[in-house]
């Protein structure tokens, strides 16, 4: 197994590509009880249209496959639920479905092997009936309509309605009750298929192993499969402007909840994770609570607490989210549009930049406290190309310079939207 | 892992844990003081005040300055309601040096400012300053108003009021709006030397080598010891079931029972704890499966126990119309218990279910203080092991005995 490290937060990681295209990472660690398995395949929202790569046949999808998909992995053709299985063994199971992949997961301080078990089976053995894809749409319409009640979500959405016209993020990862009407098994099957080949997929282990005994135990119990060609997905043209600036929609909240968003037109680039570490030291150097703007929010009540900062990214999209609660929103947008501009104009502070790159380092080094957090991590930067160390590693070779120039690339007036639920 | 516990002065310990298992140290000082509806108000304000200045860094901006300097050591204040008493809790997390690119000493700058922050607050003329009094009383009049916005967190706290009307558990941890206007800088400084002189005082260190008792010791010089008053008043006096019923926009509706527990049996708590996970601890649970799986009444439907005031909540979110429906549902999940309609698997998984939570304790350093804080405040101590042994050791005849004495007492329901 090839093995990478970080000397600095003292973490090791073991990866192994196998034969039949199945990523393993092993992150040991032997002073935890707490063990955690994450296997995620690299099939979400966003993968609405693709060519099967044995029989070049071009596919288009209906919207929230990848979610229904995820719903019904659980079904064994025995009657029984695997989810009910793993955790009448005192497991903690779960499964979710993003943007990008969709992933299966357990934690637990015992019971390890039994349930490796039963994820590796059910993951590997699909049972799609008509009856039970039926049985579904109505459960899946009860989710969806409880999002429809969720003014974060709701949000979130309509941020994504505001930066894109076409690109499928703005699509609700459930669909909708109208586009999973149409979900057959066939449709499910033919996804599955394309989808969960192991060549697609990642499996990440984080508690104490020994590495090669646990990757024996992984090959024991895997489904013997033909290796496949390359998935291709087929993905709108990169998007050079904004949809709208603004959304606004009534919900009843207390206090409204706001999400501003940067579009960034440029998609990933080789130095992706110096781009991201570039992005959350300013993020916090604008928005931090040693920043002179949150103070002036702060201070006129505007804002309560420091506002959520993030980078999503993919092979398609790239966008800054900054969001939270306020009775103003709309101030904290304008407001946010000036300090840009001053610090692309006056330049960074010197002493401020060191002080907000100390921070970020110590936020990278907190993300290693929990198993979850980490095996989680590994698995998503995996199906971006990102080694996760690298955050740690590369941090140093950040400097002002490079952090003045991501300042002026991204962050542009003409790229800004915000969305408000009151 | 070692945990060590030390009286500094009556009333004021200092909790040791030692741990390898992760990459930060956190500090906490815990001040633990009767709920009462006079107080709960102020002793919010009082948290959030406090929050905003030392002595030392008199403002937020030099705050915030001082934790980013520290590689982004975080600080977290807030109020708790742990049975009959109000805890107000300060934290604040560093990494551990050994992870730092370039060497420093953090633990002692960390307990430092947390120390500063409880008992050397910016004072100025014998009150608070003005400005953060009037800005945090704003802030905390917006989280009162926001209880309702999480509609499920708001039945529940709906249905402990109504169940526990008139006792110290029946107040809102953050206290209510109408006091929440008569409190100014002075009354609020003149509450907080009260909590400082009467408070149960616990200093918890959680880490690998972090050597601050000498600090934490010189520093409470001039604290002194005090009496400690941990109130407990578990008498219900209500023999009838409280119907509660309130309309707002939903559009699922949300019922909580809440149970009250009468046992003298001997290690009652924990038989109750698997009881309760029989009940509604998780996935393989009666009401999960009988009102989820079975009568398809509900999307969510579970229960928790709390240990402290000897009562269980059933929490299910329900189609409105199906209420007498699942009302039934549930007390015939209560009666089966009763009559012993539970198997040996059923107990077994909810051992199981307990037990590994109970293993995962040690795992988040916050999480474990928070136990061992449970356990010092209830006067018992059971290691993780202790705990985990006398859970394993409940049998099926003591469920059923139990079971007998457990009644509803109210029932809230949420609705359009």
């Amino acid at each position: 197994m090839k093995l990478i490290e970080s000397s600095l937060i003292k973490e090791k990681a073991y990866i192994e590509k196998l034969e039949n295209g199945l990523t393993v990472i092993i992150i040991p660690k032997n002073n935890t009880n707490k063990k955690y398995i994450i296997w995620g395949t690299h099939f979400g929202s966003i993968d609405n249209k693709f060519i099967v790569p044995d029989t070049g046949e071009e596919v288009s999808i209906p919207d929230g496959v990848a979610h229904f998909l995820e719903h019904k992995m659980f079904e064994q053709q025995n009657g029984t639920n695997s989810l009910d299985t793993l955790m009448a063994l005192g497991l903690d199971a779960n499964a979710y479905t993003t943007n990008d992949h969709t992933a299966y997961l357990f934690e637990c301080t015992d019971n390890f092997y039994e349930g490796l078990d039963e994820l590796m089976d059910y993951v590997q053995n699909p049972y799609f009936t008509d009856q039970n894809v039926e049985k579904e749409k109505n459960i899946i319409a009860q989710e969806i309509k409880m999002y429809d009640d969720d003014p974060a979500w709701q949000l979130y959405m309509r941020t994504m309605e505001c930066l894109y016209k076409e690109n499928p993020v703005k699509i609700d990862i459930a669909g909708t009750v109208e586009s999973i009407s149409k979900i057959t098994p066939d449709v499910l099957y033919k996804c599955y298929n394309t989808f969960y080949h192991p060549s697609n997929m990642v499996l990440t282990v984080c508690g104490d192993f020994n590495p090669e005994n646990l990757l024996e135990e992984i090959k024991k119990r895997l489904v013997k499969k033909e290796s496949a060609g390359e998935i291709k997905r087929l993905y709108p043209e990169k998007e050079n402007k904004i949809n709208k600036e603004m959304s606004e929609k009534k919900m009843g909240v207390s206090t409204p909840i706001f999400m501003i968003g940067y579009q960034d037109s440029e998609l990933q680039s080789k130095d992706i994770v110096k781009k991201h570490i570039a992005i959350e030291i300013l993020l916090n150097m604008l928005l931090g609570e040693s920043s002179d703007l949150y103070k002036e929010l702060y201070d006129n009540g505007i804002l309560l607490a420091k506002p959520d900062l993030e980078y999503e990214f993919s092979q398609t999209y790239a966008h800054i989210l900054i969001s939270g609660q306020s009775k103003d929103p709309k101030t904290i947008y304008s407001k946010l549009k000036e300090k840009v501009n001053e610090y692309k104009n006056s330049g960074l502070n010197d002493e401020h930049f060191e002080r907000i790159k100390k921070k970020i380092y110590g936020d990278y080094v907190t993300e290693y406290n929990s198993v979850a957090n980490i095996a989680r991590m590994f698995m998503a930067d995996k199906f971006k190309g990102i080694n996760s160390f690298d955050y740690i590693e590369e941090f140093k070779t950040v400097n002002k310079k490079y952090v003045q120039e991501v300042l002026n690339s991204v962050f542009k007036d003409e790229r800004m939207v915000i969305s408000i639920v009151y | 892992m070692k945990y060590i516990k030390k009286d500094l002065k009556e009333g004021i310990k200092l909790h040791l844990i030692n741990t390898n298992k992760f990459k930060t140290n956190l500090f906490a000082i815990y001040l633990a003081v009767p709920l009462e509806k006079e107080t709960a108000t102020s002793n919010a304000l009082l948290t959030a005040v406090l929050k905003r200045g030392t002595a030392n860094l008199q403002s937020q901006e030099l705050i915030s300055k001082k934790l980013e300097e520290m590689y982004g050591a975080s600080s977290d204040f807030g109020v708790d309601k742990n049975g009959d008493m109000q805890v107000i809790k300060f934290y604040l997390e560093t990494i551990n040096e050994q992870f730092l690119p370039e060497k420093e000493n953090l633990n002692v700058k960390a307990i430092d400012l947390l120390l500063d922050f409880v008992f050397n607050p910016l004072i100025e003329n014998d009150c608070f300053k003005k400005e953060y009094v009037d800005s945090e009383r704003n802030n905390l009049k917006q989280i009162i108003e926001a209880k309702k916005d999480n509609k499920i967190r708001y039945s529940l706290d709906r249905c402990i009021e109504e169940m526990y009307k008139g006792k110290p558990y029946g107040n809102y941890k953050y206290g209510c709006i109408e006091d929440l206007e008569k409190i100014d800088e002075k009354s609020l400084y003149d509450q907080y030397k009260k909590v400082i002189a009467e408070a149960k005082i616990d200093i918890f260190c959680s880490g690998e080598n972090i050597n601050v008792e000498e600090n934490i010791i010189n520093r409470l010089n001039n604290i002194n010891g005090r009496k400690v008053n941990v109130v407990v008043d578990n008498e219900l006096d209500s023999k009838e079931v409280k119907n509660i019923e309130e309309k707002m926009q939903v559009s699922q509706g949300k019922l909580v029972i809440g149970l009250k527990i009468d046992s003298n049996l001997e290690n009652h708590k924990f038989i109750s704890s698997v009881y309760n996970a029989i009940l509604g601890g998780g996935a393989n649970s009666k009401l999960f499966q009988n009102v989820r799986e079975k009568e398809g009444l509900a999307y969510s439907a579970g229960s928790n126990f709390v240990r402290v005031k000897d009562s269980i909540f059933i929490r299910c979110g329900i189609e409105i119309d199906k209420y007498n429906k699942a009302l039934e549902t549930i007390k015939e999940q209560l009666e089966d218990i009763k009559n012993g309609n539970f198997t040996e698997e059923d107990m077994n998984s909810a051992k199981k279910l307990i037990t590994s939570s109970m293993k995962s304790i040690a795992e988040e350093q916050d999480t474990e203080i928070t136990y061992y804080y449970g356990q010092d405040l209830s006067g018992e101590y059971n290691s993780l092991e202790e705990y985990i042994e006398k859970i394993n050791k409940v049998t099926r005849n003591e469920v059923v005995e139990l079971s007998k004495n457990i009644k509803i007492n109210t029932i809230y329901f949420l609705r359009d």
